[in-house]
């Protein structure tokens, strides 16, 4: 190894050690869930389509349970609703949240879907079952869904339904990059969930594609487990990009872009 | 670096927005300019064109309508960012000199969009091994009056040989087959789900033994004023952690094996 190469190394160590993007749970087994973003309002709802993934690694002959355990969190991360919903092998079930949500719930949180069993393969392989599925959302009358698929391993519920943060810190500040044109004259809301212990501050800089100076700056502060909606506006006269500075190791948003009052949603 | 198609759908058009800056600040140490280059396949051979270049933190919108009349309208446009142009020919995919990141990777955002809306998601395309498989489940129909819905299903393989293989869709309760489609390789191919007897209830399930693809799926209402597009995951992606590899084997071997085309 040269010592360049050696120096780039180094560099890249100070990034990545002991930094993972998803901590490990500390019990085996358990089962993982992203923290998915739910809006509840008169112009909001939100869908999320319910799988049997357990059932998807054997049928069940194994005495393995069939449901999940969905928990609904505000927008400070604080838990309110636990429900047991049964799971339908081999079927979609598309839950509409509203039904379990009301006005002093807020208009925005976080929910986890944790599966009551994990298939026994995945043990030997040092893998943990992941709720990573999908979510949709219904602006206004719509009368279509815009589909959004979970990516954030945020979550853990341990065997007596403990639950443990698992999104990874970053020893120095780091940037994200939106990797998304911002444009002028469309609302733009960032979904901004914290998947860490400990509280985090993020730092939103709107860029200007044309010039490259920093035309806007937000600062978030976020609860763990908590999430903001993050109100971006494009200049009226030319796009821009969104940096987020944080110590998360990813700080990718949840993007909802309103145009004409059609909806767009994507992941950063 | 990845290359970054344009997307293809009935009565939309697709675009797609590169950007010249990694998606984040400690991945890639160099910096500068990136030629912007179309690549598609043309009589067994790829073929590449530079569009320009594009500045050092700069993005830039390419249309299929802007590729008309460059590339024909069948052939699935890849777009790409490099340092140098790519050869004008080549036999194989050309291999890009651009550097790669892996979180995330560096992405673009690819779109379809009416004159009343446009949908998008952030991704990237990388060449498919040739004895790859598709698996994956996809809960993504939407149902209702006038409301329409499509698998896009993106590939692309270094050779530019071309060749196909089947798309089997079966219901993942009952396992019966739902519909058999021809696809290619080197294509973004279009399979209509609507009559294929699939209720709000069936979980589709979409195989293909004979090549891997990034399966999108495209609803729009019939006068395109609302629409919706995203991709479902792969069967590694059900599990975090450990080998994820040996998961997605286990997946794909045992629903392989239990429904028969």
């Amino acid at each position: 190894m040269t010592f360049m190469q050696k120096v780039e190394r180094f560099r890249r160590a100070l990034w990545t050690w002991r930094q993972p993007l998803t901590r490990r749970p500390s019990a085996p087994a358990v089962p993982i869930s992203d923290l998915f973003v739910w809006r509840n309002s008169s112009e909001w709802t939100t869908n999320f389509e319910l799988i049997d993934i357990p059932g998807l690694f054997s049928d069940g002959e194994r005495g393995l349970s069939k449901h999940v355990t969905l928990l609904l969190f505000d927008q400070r991360g604080r838990q309110f609703l636990k429900k047991k919903m049964e799971l339908l092998p081999g079927r979609r079930q598309t839950i509409n949240l509203a039904a379990f949500l009301s006005e002093t719930n807020g208009e925005m949180g976080t929910f986890a879907v944790f599966h009551s069993s994990s298939p026994p393969e995945l043990e030997p392989i040092g893998s943990f079952l992941a709720e990573r599925g999908y979510v949709s959302y219904r602006y206004r009358d719509a009368p279509l869904r815009a589909y959004v698929h979970g990516n954030l391993d945020a979550i853990a519920q341990g065997p007596d339904g403990e639950l443990q943060l698992l999104g990874g810190r970053s020893f120095l500040s780091r940037e994200y990059s939106l990797q998304h044109e911002l444009q002028p004259g469309v609302v733009y809301e960032l979904g901004m969930v914290n998947p860490t212990p400990t509280a985090q501050r993020c730092i939103c800089k709107s860029i200007s594609v044309h010039s490259g100076k920093i035309i806007g700056v937000q600062v978030v502060n976020l609860v763990p487990g908590g999430i903001q909606l993050v109100p971006i506006r494009a200049d009226k006269s030319e796009p821009v990009r969104l940096v987020i500075q944080s110590h998360l190791v990813m700080a990718r948003p949840l993007v909802f872009r309103i145009q004409n009052l059609k909806l767009d949603v994507f992941h950063g | 670096m990845s290359y970054y198609p344009i997307l293809k759908a009935p009565g939309a058009s697709g675009w797609t927005t590169l950007c010249n800056f990694p998606p984040n600040n400690w991945e890639v140490r160099h910096r500068g300019d990136q030629w912007v280059n179309v690549t598609w396949l043309s009589e067994g051979r790829w073929l590449t064109e530079s569009l320009g270049t594009l500045a050092v933190g700069g993005m830039r919108t390419v249309t299929d309508q802007e590729l008309a009349g460059r590339v024909p309208a069948d052939a699935l446009a890849l777009l790409s960012l490099t340092r140098a142009p790519p050869p004008a020919q080549s036999d194989t995919l050309p291999k890009l000199d651009t550097p790669l990141t892996t979180t995330p990777a560096w992405r673009a955002t690819l779109g379809l969009a009416t004159d009343a809306a446009q949908t998008s998601y952030q991704g990237e395309l990388d060449p498919f091994p040739p004895q790859g498989t598709l698996l994956t489940f996809g809960p993504f129909l939407q149902f209702g009056v006038g409301l329409e819905n499509h698998l896009i299903l993106l590939n692309v393989e270094n050779s530019a040989v071309s060749r196909s293989s089947e798309l089997e869709i079966f219901d993942a309760g009952g396992l019966g087959l739902k519909g058999k489609f021809k696809v290619r390789n080197n294509a973004a191919n279009l399979i209509p789900l609507d009559g294929l007897d699939l209720g709000p209830e069936d979980l589709p399930l979409f195989i293909c033994r004979g090549m891997a693809a990034i399966p999108l799926y495209f609803s729009q209402t019939s006068d395109g004023a609302f629409l919706s597009l995203e991709h479902t995951h792969p069967p590694g992606s059900l599990v975090v952690h450990g080998k994820r590899w040996e998961a997605q084997k286990l997946l794909k071997n045992r629903w392989f094996a239990k429904v028969t085309p």
